[in-house]
């Protein structure tokens, strides 16, 4: 028998599977996997970069489009890291608030991760229910925010609109509808053996792996770990509220999907026990116009629906930030895809992609580090495109 | 007084031969489109004439006037031969199928395994468009589509073999029969013993309908078994490379292999163009086909696509052996009639 | 099969599908549409272009003798953080979300003070030849 020569097949950066664009250049022998490329950097827009020129309220608008799914996820955490900078005491209530759309945004984040799953293993119509079901969820927010993606409610001081008794009454009506929906679909998808199939011992992530490679979120926890930033290190109100870590033993993309419907259920109670014990009082504290952060040097951590967000502020006085630098939950994942990739099949490709539910707006920013000199910079998009064509125009 | 050959002839172009056929096939289409959008809860074609029914017609005019981009480095050969024969195969197929009445329009001893070998040649076709795409994506999509037939091949013979037996016969035509000698049959002796063979008939025969089925939907390349033009894997597998009229040719011929198919599962299993009178066979023949159409659609809707590996192993391991039985059983069956 | 009664459940229901232009649904309060300013609470402290976070907006004159206002909805987002800041409650943002122009003249809102307070400027929606 001769060598078998290796294919190469390249997913993305336009690809179906793949719902923004990245490149996973794949090689492979026959059906196998023997061997991934990941290249991010097709998103890179120059945010971090942007915040260096605009005064603090307009950064959180910024920061709000980072990634349409989890934008509260940004801008609370904004919020977060520029209220501990100016010692800021946030009310209650306020609070309270944030938490309740914070779940609702998992709720939605979960929901149409699930959705798109079930498209790649080809089952279209679970996708188009899920997907009509997840339309409760998205009024509901339409009605409490004004949009459906782009919510702008967290500010900094508190938060800019309040949840009156008929929307909170319909919120509960919303939430008892979509769980008995996300109870269904759990139960379909352990029963239904062909999905079963392509997902049950597919894109395997032993404890040992995960830890190592440093992944986050549902994919670190699916592995049986247990770990959450929400219960390691409790932000908003979650040092004062029952809550419950969901994990799972199986380690492959079954156990990532039982990790998020577990996760679904266990938000509908926290907005449950949120809307129980709301404390009446303000919205929000006055803060000036034009806002000073005084120096400091803060990092925020977040559980965004994909799992540990960092936000990193460092501040010398004045309107602007000296430097703001984000790193996203789908960054700390990918070297963990990489790993899971080799060893399967092509068809299963597309599903252990989407297993980490990749979210490739918020990975691609790039910092370049010159490790002779140690001096690192960022560059936006414009400068990027500059510094490429002139080094093409020398180099060739 | 028209001379037979010009009737012969007016018969093939116009009805029931290529226009119907193809009138038919993009009318199935709809149905299948329209069944489908219902079962997941959303409207399917709507606005391009009566609900939507124009809409198989829209896509196939707006595919013919687009641009036609073969690769520079395809074979053009064959990549040009591919989608004509994609398309004369099925029509040729429809011409063994009796519609208008008992007989087909071409009938004699040995068509149902012309049929069968026509099938299988419709694979083949498949996986030359993809190899002679010289696309990764194309590669991948052939190969697999090469690897599914030889999972499905024997199980679709074993599963047509049946009737055969039962009709004593190898003509579609005459196998086409077998339900209405049966019901014949049964009337004419005792009561228990009718019930218990007609009961009996139905039960094997059912069984070997829904292998036939399970068969045509890998055939046919269509969810669980569209493994080799999967989109979300390998964004449209051997059909990749393919645009303009080329497309517009393997679209076309995709849906009068369904018509093909609906038209040989009615023929083998559900008697064919005949039924009580007074409703004319052709009528029969739309009606029976269009219920076919709508099994394949719900079977559609209800499982996520299958692996290559998984497919080849569950059919082989749990299909053939259901087969050989049900040929076993429909051995004893025809001994009894 | 687990999925087969959903399935055939669904035969008779209505399609889920909001048939929109034909059918529209109604928008709900405090849906952050198109803008609306009034002329005579204005008193042109330019806090609003000030906040802005997309640069969208462009005062005609200051102070006292402020003459018009515009907003680029090409560039805006919608954030509503104009609305926020004013301190005489002189923006609004209506729930009117359709707004799509053939040209930028068309989603460029050019308010001023000669119109009266309500009304708003018509776009052009027709397509220029």
């Amino acid at each position: 028998m001769g060598k078998t020569e290796e294919f190469i097949i390249p997913v993305g950066p336009q690809h179906p599977a793949l719902k923004e664009p990245e490149n996973f250049t794949i090689k492979v022998d026959g059906e196998y996997v023997v061997d991934a490329k990941i290249r991010p950097g097709y998103n890179h827009r120059g945010i971090e970069k942007a915040t260096e020129s605009r005064t603090y309220i307009q950064i959180l608008y910024l920061l709000e489009r980072v990634c349409g799914i989890c934008s509260i996820c940004h801008m609370t955490n904004f919020c977060l890291a520029v209220e501990e900078a100016m010692n800021l005491e946030v009310p209650a209530r306020a609070n309270y608030i944030r938490t309740i759309m914070h779940e609702i945004e998992r709720l939605h984040s979960h929901s149409l991760w699930l959705g798109v799953a079930a498209h790649e293993i080809g089952f279209d119509t679970l996708f188009y229910y899920i997907w009509r079901d997840r339309e409760v969820i998205m009024d509901l927010t339409e009605r409490i925010s004004g949009n459906r993606v782009n919510k702008a409610i967290p500010t900094i001081g508190g938060v800019r609109r309040d949840i009156p008794p008929e929307l909170i009454r319909d919120l509960r009506k919303g939430l008892d509808v979509f769980e008995e929906r996300i109870k269904y679909y759990k139960s379909l998808i352990l029963k239904e053996n062909t999905v079963l199939n392509r997902a049950v011992g597919v894109g395997i992530l032993t404890p040992h792996d995960a830890v190592a490679l440093a992944a986050v979120g549902p994919t670190l926890r699916a592995s049986g770990i247990k770990s959450d930033v929400r219960a390691d290190d409790p932000y908003l109100v979650f040092d004062e509220i029952p809550f419950n870590v969901m994990t799972h033993d199986g380690c492959d993309v079954a156990s990532r999907v039982i990790v998020r419907c577990d996760e679904m259920l266990e938000s509908i109670n926290v907005i449950r026990y949120c809307l129980d014990h709301l404390p009446d009082g303000p919205i929000r504290v006055k803060v000036p116009v034009i806002v000073r952060v005084p120096e400091a040097e803060v990092i925020s951590l977040w559980e965004a629906p994909r799992g540990e967000l960092i936000h990193y502020l460092k501040s010398t006085g004045g309107t602007m930030p000296y430097r703001y630098k984000i790193r996203s939950p789908t960054l700390g994942n990918l070297p963990a895809v990489q790993k899971m990739l080799i060893g399967n099949y092509i068809a299963d490709v597309p599903i252990i992609i989407a297993a980490i539910d990749p979210c490739f707006s918020c990975t691609d920013r790039m910092t370049f580090v010159n490790v002779n000199t140690e001096k690192s910079w960022v560059w936006n998009n414009e400068q990027l495109r500059r510094y490429g064509n002139k080094w093409y125009q020398q180099n060739s | 007084m028209v001379p037979a050959e010009l009737l012969k002839i007016a018969e093939l172009i116009v009805f029931p031969g290529f226009l119907f056929l193809i009138v038919y096939a993009l009318f199935l289409e709809w149905v299948d489109r329209k069944f489908f959008a219902r079962l997941q809860n959303r409207y399917g074609p709507q606005h391009t004439g009566w609900k939507g029914i124009l809409q198989p017609w829209a896509d196939l005019i707006k595919l013919l006037a687009k641009e036609d981009i073969t690769p520079a480095a395809a074979d053009k050969t064959i990549f040009t031969l591919v989608p004509i024969f994609y398309l004369a195969i099925p029509l040729t197929v429809m011409f063994l199928v009796p519609i208008l009445g008992a007989n087909a329009y071409l009938s004699f001893q040995g068509d149902l395994i012309v049929v069968i070998f026509l099938f299988t040649l419709l694979i083949q076709l498949v996986f030359f468009g993809g190899w002679s795409s010289v696309n990764t994506f194309g590669i991948v999509g052939g190969m697999r589509a090469a690897l599914q037939m030889l999972s499905y091949e024997i199980p679709m013979a074993l599963a047509a073999i049946g009737p055969a037996i039962l009709a004593k016969s190898l003509s579609i035509s005459d196998i086409a029969q077998w339900p209405s000698r049966l019901i014949g049959l049964l009337s004419n002796s005792s009561m228990p013993l009718s019930i218990a063979v007609g009961a009996s008939a139905i039960f094997v025969m059912a069984v070997g309908f829904g292998i036939f089925t399970l068969c045509m939907l890998a055939e046919l390349e269509k969810v669980p078994f569209d493994i080799p033009e999967a989109e979300t894997e390998i964004v449209g597998g051997w059909q990749v490379e393919y645009s303009g009229k080329k497309l517009a040719l393997l679209r076309l011929g995709g849906d009068i292999e369904l018509v093909a198919a609906s038209a040989l599962m009615t023929a083998l299993f559900l008697g064919g163009p005949l039924g009580p009178w007074p409703i004319p066979p052709a009528v029969w023949f739309i009606v029976k086909t269009t219920i076919c159409v709508l099994i394949i659609s719900n079977v559609r809707a209800l499982f996520p696509r299958f692996r290559i590996d998984q497919m080849t192993y569950w059919m082989w391991k749990n299909i053939v052996p259901i087969a050989v039985l049900y040929i076993v059983a429909v051995e004893m069956l025809a001994a009894v009639i | 099969m687990a999925i087969e009664p959903e399935l055939l459940k669904h035969l008779t229901k209505k399609p889920a599908t909001l048939l929109y232009p034909f059918e529209k649904r109604p928008t709900p309060e405090g849906l952050r549409g198109r803008h609306k300013w009034y002329a005579d609470r204005c008193i042109g402290c330019g806090l609003c272009a000030q906040v802005c976070p997309a640069f969208a907006i462009e005062l005609d004159g200051r102070g006292r003798d402020i003459k018009g206002w515009t907003v680029h909805l090409d560039r805006c987002i919608f954030c509503a953080q104009c609305a926020e800041v004013c301190p005489v409650d002189a923006i609004e943002l209506t729930q009117e979300f359709e707004l799509a122009g053939y040209d930028r003249a068309g989603i460029t809102l050019k308010f001023t003070k000669e119109i009266p307070a309500q009304a708003t400027p018509e776009k052009t929606t027709e397509k220029k030849e």
